[in-house]
């Protein structure tokens, strides 16, 4: 009976041993923060895949994840070597991965904001500031590591009423992504929620929004925000200029479909330096250190 | 076997002395018959002599020590666990060989259960199971033999049988038993048991069934 | 008493409440979700069923092996506190571990079943092995090998039992698989959570209903005979994910997991303010809210199971009622609460609500189940009283204390489950486990980590106590 145990437990440890070892070793892999309903995402970043792939002449896969501290996880370890960040989970990112730097951004991302948005039945009204009304009704952020979800509306929520979000509000939630928190405002679960302005407006646009249930209440100044972020060892590993070659071919995506699908109008060269105001943020807030 | 000789037994149990202290000298060739009432101490006496002679006895305790989910076989065979190497003993348990196989299936054929061998314990029946017990104790080949009551579920001709098979295969043997004509007719010595002490320590040829009933 | 006390007066502290303007619409159109499923939504939803198989069966196999070997050492002390550390760390956190370092490679998902199931194995296994009859080693001639004593005298007395613990494992392997989707794995869990967050209740209900009949027919295709085939073969379906990068994991060791006062060189001073830090904004605000939440469901669990179990007794109702009552309870309990409290909480909103009865309906259709087939077995006299009499004077009082045993067992499963609860966003120390990964602060983590196994040891101490001082007896459930 043991024997038997033991053989049929160092053959299947062996095998596991091969199975696993033979992983794709020369695949450029990418991710992407999950800031929106999964299966949009997959779809656009399965076109970018195909795109990536057809100009850098080597295989590109894309790997969905469930949470933005993965997506920076997964970049730090290696398993990815590009990856579609918010402006604080690129900081963080960044941090994590000594010569890791932004490649580029949306043309939007130069200059991003959120939308604070309220269920009908807190009566409020779009104001331009952040209308002392929220204080007591339940609010839910995104996700805890995006920026858009949480940095950026946090901070706004501080500078206004000076106290933390869980004292200004009766109860604080995060709903895990924009779309989730478009639709739990929506239904009524929280009174007041923060997102993504492009979220909105994409769902605005296919008509998914029932504006009457639920509105816009404040608008935040704008902010840095999605990057492309890209290893600093990816050159060693797929060749003298390969960086570059993923800058440009970034740059140069020209196509409507494709763009259309982030929603951007197109990408621009990015640095580091330019989410300096997160960072600065981000360790205001404690989120970083 | 060498003869053996032991003084001051004694054994309590829940601080109450059970038996002893007693002295037993025993010499090879000698079948001990140990009667008395039930609780007179016999049990005790024979696990006593067991953790003293382990090296050179096979025992069949009261409640034969069967491993209940293992085949007949495999219950016999632990009484030679010791002359085989561990590899050995584990393709045993997978796939008996042949040789061992006849072995064991000669044992049981004396016993009356040939057809038992690959039958798990659990399934015998009382008496089955007692000659289970007793040919693991023969198969294990010491020289003494220390049974605590082996016939108490087998029929006549049945007890016969196994208590001619005892008294042959071993050389000596202390045999706790409550049949007192089966005492009489295969021990050659009977040691009566009592209070924990010994009442009556005769060969058997002295002694009638109702010298011995004394005891009861 | 006491604990019913606890409890309501826990009910006046916790946060319990149906935050959805309307969850009875959500809640029917999970319904219908259900009753309409789409088993050809995703692509990957069969690969993701074999997944999950697969990490099951080589987490229980691998699991059950070392916790074998752990149980032949049980008896030292060291083995023991080991053993008993292992287990008080749930798979979810485990996987939370793994994956920073190991990240998405197959390994995670392994030996995030296989750590805790092993430490869970030792102890039932060497309870189990220290039931068997002494007396056939003791008949043993002496010069037999301890293995081959062992293997002997030993094994075979209690393999049915290490036979029938191991396969009910499984049935739990296949479930911890399944969540362990949860957290990105590519089991069951990672396309429940896509097609629940996106309210695709059609796609979710077609996963839950295969999910059940892969559970309910297990004993169909899970037999002794194709047992060796499935583990040689499941280490195949694992799926390829991402190599190991070995530095990855000395950093982790050296570096992530290193408070970072300590990292930052402000030494000893610098640990106890952070440390102080740490306890008052996250540790002790989720080792109350675990534990009020524990005691709550504690509570509702055994309510429940006493509800439930007349269910499936034979003393009552017929067989139309049983059987409806079984498939109750089979749902009930083959549901791994960590779905069971996602579904309600994407129902009902964020409180504690759907976490309490997630955990009551669970646990209570496992003590249920447990209940009700002991009901079985008693034979009632003929003029036995009828009806709720019947309930209360015949039937309760004979399985009050195997019900006791059933609940103190479980008080530190419930805990252990209440603690990964949070990372669903109830205020539990899961939620603070998970912000502190979100935030990429491993020393945070792990030590919240920490204080959530020695919470869980020292709730199953104290429940062992219990169960030892009513003198209560039971097998172990999972």
């Amino acid at each position: 009976m043991n024997i038997k145990q033991i053989r049929k437990w160092l053959v299947s440890g062996f095998l596991a041993l091969v199975a696993t070892s033979t992983a794709t070793a020369q695949t450029f892999v990418f991710t992407a923060i999950p800031d929106e309903d999964e299966t949009r995402l997959v779809e656009r970043f399965r076109g970018i895949a195909d795109y990536l792939s057809e100009q850098l002449e080597v295989d590109v896969r894309y790997i969905p994840v469930k949470s933005y501290a993965a997506a920076i996880t997964a970049f730090r370890n290696n398993q990815v070597q590009l990856a579609w960040f918010g402006g604080l989970s690129g900081v963080q990112a960044r941090a994590l991965v000594p010569g890791s730097e932004a490649l580029a951004q949306g043309v939007e991302d130069q200059a991003f904001y959120n939308y604070f948005i309220a269920h009908k039945s807190t009566g409020l009204d779009r104001a331009d500031e952040l209308p002392e009304g929220i204080r007591g009704k339940t609010f839910t952020f995104g996700s805890k590591g995006s920026t858009s979800g949480r940095l950026i509306p946090e901070y706004h929520i501080r500078e206004r009423f000076n106290e933390a979000p869980e004292t200004v509000f009766s109860r604080v939630g995060f709903s895990g992504n924009h779309t989730r928190t478009l639709r739990l405002v929506e239904s009524g679960t929280y009174d007041v929620g923060a997102l993504n302005y492009k979220v909105w407006e994409k769902e605005l646009e296919d008509g998914n929004i029932n504006t009457n249930d639920v509105k816009i209440i404040w608008k935040t100044p704008g902010f840095p925000n999605y990057q492309w972020t890209i290893r600093g060892d990816v050159d060693d590993r797929f060749g003298e200029g390969f960086k570059e070659k993923v800058r440009e071919a970034l740059l140069n995506l020209d196509d409507p479909a494709l763009l259309e699908s982030f929603p951007r109008e197109g990408f621009i060269p990015a640095s580091n330096d330019d989410y300096e105001p997160i960072r600065s943020v981000a360790s205001e807030l404690g989120i970083i250190d | 076997m060498r003869d053996f000789a032991f003084d001051g037994l004694s054994a309590s149990f829940g601080g109450q002395r059970v038996i002893g202290p007693l002295s037993l000298a025993v010499k090879q060739g000698e079948h001990v018959a140990l009667v008395g009432k039930s609780g007179a101490g016999k049990s005790t006496l024979i696990k006593l002599l067991y953790e003293r002679l382990t090296r050179e006895a096979s025992l069949v305790p009261q409640g034969l020590g069967l491993v209940n989910a293992l085949p007949v076989f495999h219950n016999v065979f632990m009484g030679q666990l010791d002359k085989h190497p561990l590899w050995y003993n584990t393709l045993t348990l997978i796939r008996p060989f042949r040789k061992d196989r006849d072995v064991i299936r000669g044992l049981l054929d004396d016993l009356g259960i040939p057809d038992k061998q690959w039958t798990p314990a659990a399934t015998l029946s009382g008496g089955e199971r007692q000659r289970v017990a007793i040919a693991r104790a023969l198969y294990r080949q010491a020289p003494l033999l220390l049974a605590d009551e082996p016939i108490s579920a087998l029929d006549g001709p049945m007890a016969h049988l196994v208590m001619q098979a005892l008294t042959d295969r071993f050389s000596t043997s202390v045999i706790a038993l409550h049949d007192v004509d089966m005492a009489l007719t295969y021990c050659n010595r009977i040691v009566g048991i009592q209070d924990g002490q010994v009442a009556l320590d005769q060969p058997a040829s002295r002694l009638r069934t109702s010298d011995i009933m004394t005891l009861y | 008493m006491l604990f019913f006390a606890i409890a309501v007066a826990g009910l006046f502290i916790a946060d319990i409440a149906i935050t959805t303007a309307n969850p009875w619409r959500d809640l029917g159109q999970f319904f219908i979700g259900v009753a309409t499923p789409n088993f050809f939504s995703t692509e990957g939803l069969m690969t993701a069923l074999l997944r999950t198989v697969a990490f099951g069966f080589v987490g229980v196999t691998l699991g059950s092996l070392c916790g074998f070997l752990l149980a032949l050492v049980y008896r030292f002390m060291p083995v023991r506190i080991f053993c008993a550390f292992i287990r008080a760390i749930h798979e979810l956190f485990w996987a939370l571990i793994f994956l920073q370092f190991f990240g998405f490679h197959p390994l995670t998902g392994v030996l995030a079943i296989a750590i805790p199931y092993a430490g869970i194995f030792a102890k039932v296994y060497s309870e189990i092995l220290d039931e068997s009859d002494p007396e056939p080693s003791r008949l043993l001639p002496p010069g037999t090998g301890a293995i081959a004593a062992f293997l002997y005298a030993r094994i075979p007395d209690c393999w049915v039992q290490l036979r029938t613990y191991t396969a009910y494992r499984l049935e739990c392997g296949l479930r911890s698989s399944a969540i362990l989707g949860f957290v990105g794995l590519p089991t069951l869990g990672f396309y429940l959570e896509s097609s629940f967050s996106q309210g695709l209740y059609s796609d979710a209900g077609a996963m839950l209903i295969l999910f059940y009949v892969l559970i309910a027919t297990m004993p169909l295709w899970v037999k002794p005979k194709l047992l060796p085939f499935y583990i040689l073969a499941a280490p195949f379906f694992l799926g390829e994910g991402f190599p190991i990068v070995w530095g990855n994991v000395e950093r982790f060791f050296t570096e992530d997991i290193v408070p970072s006062p300590l990292r930052n060189g402000e030494g000893l001073a610098g640990l106890s303010t952070w440390l102080g830090d740490l306890m008052v904004t996250e540790a002790l605000p989720g080792i109350w809210n675990t534990i009020v939440l524990t005691q709550i469901a504690l509570v509702a669990t055994g309510i429940l199971s006493l509800l439930a179990f007349p269910l499936i007794s034979k003393h009552f109702g017929g067989p139309v009622r049983r059987t409806s009552g079984h498939v109750f309870l089979v749902i009930a309990r083959s549901t791994p609460e960590y779905i069971l409290a996602y579904i309600l909480l994407q129902l009902w909103g964020p409180s504690m609500l759907p976490a309490v009865v997630a955990l009551a309906l669970h646990n209570g259709g496992i003590i249920g189940h447990l209940i009700g087939r002991q009901t079985n077995t008693i034979e009632l006299r003929p003029d036995a009283p009828t009806g709720f009499t019947r309930y209360s004077w015949e039937l309760v009082p004979r399985v009050y204390r195997s019900f006791l045993a059933f609940l103190f067992y479980r008080w530190e499963i419930i805990m252990r489950e209440t603690a990964i609860l949070g990372i669903l966003g109830i205020y539990t120390l899961g939620f603070y486990v998970d912000s502190a990964i979100q935030n990429i602060q491993f020393d945070r983590a792990m030590i919240l980590i920490l204080i959530t196994a020695s919470l869980n040891i020292g709730v199953d101490i104290l429940g062992r106590y219990i169960r030892r001082k009513l003198a209560l007896q039971t097998m172990p459930t999972c």
